[in-house]
């Protein structure tokens, strides 16, 4: 109705600073869904990107469900089905190359840090595809060795031209070929691509006689007619293969998922503390109105006239502070996008493209930032609604219901923190995750009763430093004069404070796990690391030559070395990581949690059994002693799980261990994609440092690196990443700081009169700034007192959930605690400037006159 | 028939011991286009009395009729309606939406009736001007004097051409010059605009203005005086006459 | 306060004679009603400004014509006495108060009820304090404020008095408890004014 969006409108622009607090409370929520939800689809098409081949006429691709290679004779199966036009295979790799591939310089990373070296079929290809190279360039031949046709584009990145040679690594060191052909510049997004015939990337990634993609186009545009040939392709190719859209790299598509539901996670969050944060204002609004709502009541306004009054300005806000916050939140994003893009496509080999905004983002954001913030008003609006005409003609009532109701939720509250901890000594995890809620829960039911004591207790605490003024005092009574709010406010600081209580918890818990795994699994003197740790799939490994001619030099005691294969078990992708189990365990070393490590290495050996993770066992609900069946490019194999163990490397994808020999049968792998080196005691590292990098020069896919070098490194990054997730934490309490401002705000404008009363009696303006941040930092203190606790209560939720896959302790988290309190108090104090300077500006006449 | 008229109105707050009578047995009636002040003490009972014949308040025994029917028998939407449409209410404290303007502020009633905003707010505008703030229409509450407010106040409570108008205390909050005006507005009210107004005030100055006076005491009626009757005004009236002849 | 004196401030004013005199003051006080003065009265206090030499006859048409010929004029001593008239404050009359002494009769002799003579009073007032009103009401601001001024004079005394009748009423049952004086005895001999404390409420300035 027109007249309420008026009225909506009237007000919110009349208290400027409040109505800006809580419509930021909605944009920060929904710019952290919003932006989240930017940035990971962009990584993932950028990711996609990279997998997929250009145009052409391809209808139908056809991928192994693991992502990984398969046999070229399985394409003979597609001969004779009907509606098929062509077909064509062939083996995609992408080519880590080391930032100094080009020019040699390390410090400044070459604009191209990886390749996509496709090996094809020339005949078929071209009946898929037009390759347009101008003369005197040629496609490629059948018999061609050592010829690869490139782009323009990376033709002028490297500087080369045609009939030059470039050399790109391969499982048997460096590979020259010869440009044959250029053609036009690329223009989607994505690695380059270096094509070569079939046999040759065969021989350059070690998977002789496999291939990995088949590329179909089918003869009809009818789709029942296209329909029917796809089926047809995929009983023909069995289950083992996935028809349709391209989807390899899924646990790199697992582990962005993650990140993006986090983010979701903390977004929703965010928008939870808004959502307490537009209830505190919208119950002061009616409160601070009752008098004007019963003047409308009693000039012939419904009820249902004056809830819609109120839900029009709750509805204003939403919407525009979703808006606001989807536009911030589409630059914070592409900000990020900018900002990542570097390391992406140096780490991960991810070219990412312009930020992917699709159009049900918008909705889902426009929907939950006014979703909540309608919800949030919706109690406000009907208490409104509640004001009788005659309440125009009174004084304002006091708040007389909420003492009873009060005593019913702290008993509530104290009930369900109680369940929580007796879900905590079941041990049972489900029990355990339902406690965080309840703790949660309970903590914000039971807080108002805690409120006085604990304001007390602040109270008291403040008086030390604010001796013989009184104003400790005042801030404690006037904070807890309205439980109600402070209580509310709290929770959104609690929310806040508790996300870094918890998460340092986790960390401190996680790095002394990580440093005991480290020393445990990357003890060897010397490492050969590929650029992708962890995303094996992209990385390409190096012939067992390698390795043995590393095991020559003197002076080198022992080589053990991770090959690896992508498998799938029931849909779900696995890493196959293929170990030898004589030399390994004398090198490396897994961090066992169940199972005799000695007897799961000799099983190795004997048979097809596999040692797996935490992550493994958790995924697909297995357990040591099961045996499972593994999707291979030969067909599905039966290993039983002997025990379970965890590395650090691939401590967070699903990842088995089976024997080398095993994965050569199984999968067809030979190639080692990375390598740990024991000396003989006694051997100094310089002595043969030279001798190792000349060796390892031929193979410039891997980084050489000490192995105690190596776990100071991760150490350093890894703290380096915790460092990095505090100040997103930081980042993501915010919304705590939102809400003590409009709170400290709404109680400096509540109080107006008296605040004049107090400067009238001889309270100076500094007393009354005092008093205020006086009050914040009570208001902090008790937001961060319950912060802390709750996050504790989380922390050990967190880490006992993690100790599913990982096993580790829960450590007290001091320094989560200090961030915490610094954090807490610091916003309090930040929280107050605003306000403090209002209450000490005003006129002193001015606000004994106020009404 | 009386535009107005109580029977046995009782109102009594709280309960048990701390019960306090507000009402007791008040039998009133007011013809249309009368004037009448309702005075008393404070904790007579006069501000309630206003309450229940509004119908923003419910009696505990007794009935209000207005216009005969008998509000006690109205749910509230048809109460809420009634006030819409049949009374208009001037307050103390003006009560204006203080982020509205005063020609929406006075337009309100009408708006809420459901007439277009253009149309409440050219009906509004008349009465504004009428009463002398033609050119404050776009004015906003704090922008305003007290007796302009209360101007804006009465004309709200016209714009819906209601028969009835009730006004508690509307010249408590002002100066005697702005109370004389607002009074003196209030019988235009009645003598020019034909409406009947009842008024509860403790000023005497002010009660003067009304065509008769109720006193109330203790939550009951205790004398009534007859103004306009016997009162000076009729020798005014063939004064003129005389002068006329 | 007397009338002397203002005939001389309306001479000040310019010469007059006897019946333009009393128009003026008629005038000035707010009608016949408020303030009558009778013709003979102006005469009489004319010649005797005369006889004192305060004023003079400065036109005398007819010898020893009627008064109403005579047009007077301020001399300099009647100049300097009104200067002295207006220079000095103005202590307010205490006039006697009927109703009161009504009501301390009835309460005396138990002839009439008090409440109801309040009651009465009050209703009397009201009607007056009405009239007064709508007689404020019908002058215009812009020519008539001296009317203006001088009705508010008289609403507010009404005012006073209807506040004291309230007053009065509530005390009524103490009153009734407490001795009450003899009303001769103790009002005889003693000015109103002096005799402080010895009645409730005191006398109180009526201008009506």
């Amino acid at each position: 109705m027109n007249f309420q969006l008026t009225l909506a409108w009237r007000y919110l622009t009349g208290r400027v600073l409040r109505t800006t607090l809580t419509t930021f409370a909605v944009i920060f929520g929904v710019l952290v869904i919003f932006g989240m939800n930017i940035v990971l689809p962009t990584m993932m098409e950028g990711f996609k990107a990279n997998m997929m081949a250009a145009g052409g006429v391809v209808d139908v691709t056809v991928t192994h469900v693991s992502g990984g290679g398969f046999p070229a004779e399985v394409a003979r199966k597609l001969d004779g089905i009907p509606g098929l036009s062509a077909y064509a295979v062939s083996l995609e790799r992408t080519v880590n190359l080391p930032p100094d591939f080009v020019d040699g310089d390390p410090a400044r990373p070459d604009r191209v840090s990886a390749v996509n070296l496709v090996g094809l079929d020339p005949e078929a290809a071209r009946s898929l595809q037009v390759y347009l190279i101008d003369e005197p360039g040629r496609f490629l031949q059948a018999n061609d060795t050592n010829a690869a046709v490139i782009s323009e584009s990376l033709a002028d990145a490297w500087g080369v031209g045609l009939g030059d040679t470039i050399s790109l690594p391969s499982v048997s060191g460096l590979t020259d070929l010869t440009i044959v052909g250029i053609l036009p510049p690329r223009t989607l997004p994505g690695n380059e691509e270096v094509l070569v015939p079939l046999a040759q990337s065969q021989a350059m990634t070690g998977q002789e006689g496999q291939i990995n993609t088949i590329r179909i186009a089918l003869t009809s545009v009818d789709e029942s007619a296209r329909a029917e040939a796809t089926a047809a392709i995929q009983s023909a190719l069995g289950s083992g293969y996935q028809v349709g859209a391209l989807d390899p790299g899924s646990e790199m598509f697992a582990s962005l998922k993650l990140g993006q539901a986090a983010f979701n996670m903390f977004g929703v969050l965010a928008l939870f503390m808004g959502g307490f944060i537009i209830f505190n204002t919208f119950r002061t609004v009616v409160a601070e109105r009752r008098r004007d709502i019963g003047m409308l009541r009693a000039l012939g306004a419904t009820r249902r006239t004056i809830t819609g009054a109120i839900l029009t300005e709750g509805l204003v806000q939403g919407v525009f502070g979703s808006l606001i916050g989807i536009v911030l939140g589409y630059l914070f994003g592409a900000f990020v996008v900018r900002l990542s893009a570097e390391p992406m496509k140096s780490f991960l080999n991810i070219n990412m493209g312009s930020p992917v905004v699709s159009p049900a983002l918008v909705v889902t954001s426009l929907l939950m930032g006014v979703g909540v913030t309608l919800l949030s008003t919706l109690l406000p609006a009907r208490s409104a609604s509640r004001v009788t005409p005659m309440d125009a003609l009174r004084p304002s009532l006091a708040e007389v219901e909420y003492k009873r109701r009060a005593g019913a939720s702290f008993i509530s509250g104290v009930v369900m923190i109680g369940i929580a901890l007796l879900g905590l000594v079941s041990g049972n995890m489900g029990l355990i995750a339902l406690g965080g809620l309840l703790f949660l829960g309970g903590l914000i039911l039971a807080a108002p009763m805690l409120l006085r004591p604990i304001a007390w207790a602040f109270g008291r605490l403040l008086a030390w430093f604010y001796a013989r003024q009184g104003i400790a005092d005042l801030a404690q009574g006037n904070l807890t004069r309205q439980p109600g709010r402070v209580t509310v406010t709290a929770s959104a600081t609690l929310i806040g404070l508790a996300i870094i209580v918890a998460l340092g918890g986790m960390t401190t818990s996680l790095t002394g796990m990580m440093d005991d795994i480290l020393h445990k699994t990357l003890g060897s003197d010397y490492l050969f690391i590929p650029p992708s740790v962890a995303v094996w799939n992209s990385d390409l490994g190096a012939s067992p030559d390698f390795a043995a001619r590393l095991g020559e030099v003197e002076g080198v005691e022992a080589v053990a070395s991770l090959r690896f294969a992508a498998g799938a078990i029931n849909g779900q992708a696995v890493s196959v990581l293929g170990l030898d189990p004589q030399t390994f365990p004398q090198v490396a070393g897994l961090d066992f949690t169940e199972g005799d490590e000695a007897e799961a290495y000799a099983a190795l050996a004997s048979g097809r059994n596999m040692i797996v993770n935490g992550a493994f066992l958790a995924t697909l609900g297995v357990k040591v002693g099961d045996t499972v069946e593994v999707t291979t490019p030969e067909g599905p194999r039966s290993y039983t799980i002997v025990a379970e163990a965890v590395d650090l490397l691939n401590a967070k994808v699903v990842t088995a261990y089976i024997s080398q020999a095993n994965l050569a049968a199984d999968f067809g792998r030979t190639d080692d994609v990375f390598i740990m080196l024991n000396l003989k005691p006694g051997v100094a590292l310089e002595d043969v440092e030279a001798q190792i990098k000349a060796i390892a020069a031929d193979y410039p896919q891997f980084t050489v690196m000490a192995g105690k070098k190596y776990i100071d490194d991760m150490m350093q990054y890894m703290n380096a990443v915790w460092a990095v997730m505090f100040l997103l934490l930081i980042f993501l309490a915010i919304p705590s700081l939102i809400a003590m401002m409009n709170t400290l705000a709404i109680n400096v404008i509540e109080r107006t009169r008296e605040i004049g009363m107090v400067r009238a009696v001889g309270a100076t303006r500094k007393q009354v700034r005092r008093l205020v941040v006086a009050e914040a930092l009570l208001l902090a203190a008790v937001g961060t007192a319950f912060g802390i606790l709750a996050g504790l209560y989380l922390g050990y939720v967190i880490v006992a959930g993690i100790g599913v896959m990982f096993p580790m302790t829960y450590e007290f988290p001091l320094a989560g605690v200090l961030a915490a309190i610094a954090v807490g108090l610091l916003f309090g104090a930040l929280a107050a400037v605003i306000p403090a300077r209002q209450a000490a500006r005003l006129q002193v006449v001015e606000a004994l006159r106020y009404e | 028939m009386s535009l107005i008229q109580t029977e046995n109105l009782t109102k009594i707050y709280g309960a048990g011991e701390a019960a306090v009578t507000a009402l007791d047995h008040v039998n009133i009636a007011v013809n249309e286009g009368e004037f009448v002040a309702v005075m008393g003490p404070s904790g007579c009972g006069k501000s309630t009395l206003l309450h229940l014949i509004g119908g923003l308040d419910r009696p505990n025994e007794g009935n209000v009729r207005i216009e005969g029917v008998a509000l006690a028998e109205m749910d509230d939407d048809a109460l809420t309606k009634l006030r819409r449409q049949k009374i208009g209410f001037v307050f103390q404290f003006f009560n204006l939406i203080p982020v509205l303007t005063a020609v929406e502020n006075a337009a309100l009633p009408v708006t809420l009736d459901g007439v277009k905003p253009s149309e409440a707010k050219k009906r509004a505008a008349e009465w504004l001007t009428r009463f002398g703030l033609g050119d404050r229409l776009a004015a906003r509450p704090d922008q305003l004097s007290g007796g302009q407010q209360q101007r804006v106040a009465v004309a709200r409570a016209l714009v819906s051409e209601p028969a009835l108008i009730l006004a508690d205390e509307p010249t408590g909050n002002l100066d005697t010059r702005s109370g004389d005006e607002i009074a003196s507005l209030l019988r235009d009210v009645t003598k020019k605009y034909g409406r009947t107004v009842v008024m509860v005030t403790h000023d005497p100055r002010i009660a003067a203005y009304a065509d008769r006076i109720i006193f109330l005491k203790d939550g009951k009626v205790v004398d009534e005086t007859n103004l306009e009757r016997k009162g000076a005004a009729d020798q005014i009236a063939s004064k003129m006459k005389e002068i006329g002849d | 306060m007397s009338v002397r004196h203002a005939i001389l401030g309306l001479l000040a004013q310019k010469p007059r004679h006897g019946y333009e005199l009393r128009a003026a003051f008629e005038a000035v006080v707010g009608g016949e009603e408020a303030w009558e003065v009778k013709p003979a009265q102006i005469y009489t206090t004319l010649e005797r400004l005369e006889e004192a030499g305060l004023v003079t006859c400065v036109s005398d048409l007819g010898e020893g014509a009627e008064p109403a010929r005579r047009i007077y004029a301020l001399a300099e001593p009647g100049r300097q006495a009104l200067s002295e008239w207006l220079a000095e404050g103005v202590t307010p009359t205490h006039q006697r108060d009927e109703f009161f002494v009504k009501l301390i009769v009835a309460l005396a002799s138990g002839e009439s009820d008090p409440a109801h003579l309040i009651q009465t009073q009050r209703g009397r007032l009201y009607q007056e304090l009405h009239d007064l009103t709508t007689r404020r009401e019908a002058c215009n601001p812009q020519t008539e404020m001296a009317q203006i001024l001088l009705l508010d004079k008289a609403i507010m005394h009404l005012e006073a008095d209807l506040r004291w009748l309230d007053i009065a009423e509530q005390r009524l049952e103490e009153v009734r408890r407490q001795p009450l004086p003899e009303p001769e005895l103790r009002r005889r001999g003693r000015p109103p004014k002096g005799d402080k404390g010895s009645t409730y409420p005191p006398p109180v300035p009526v201008n009506s």
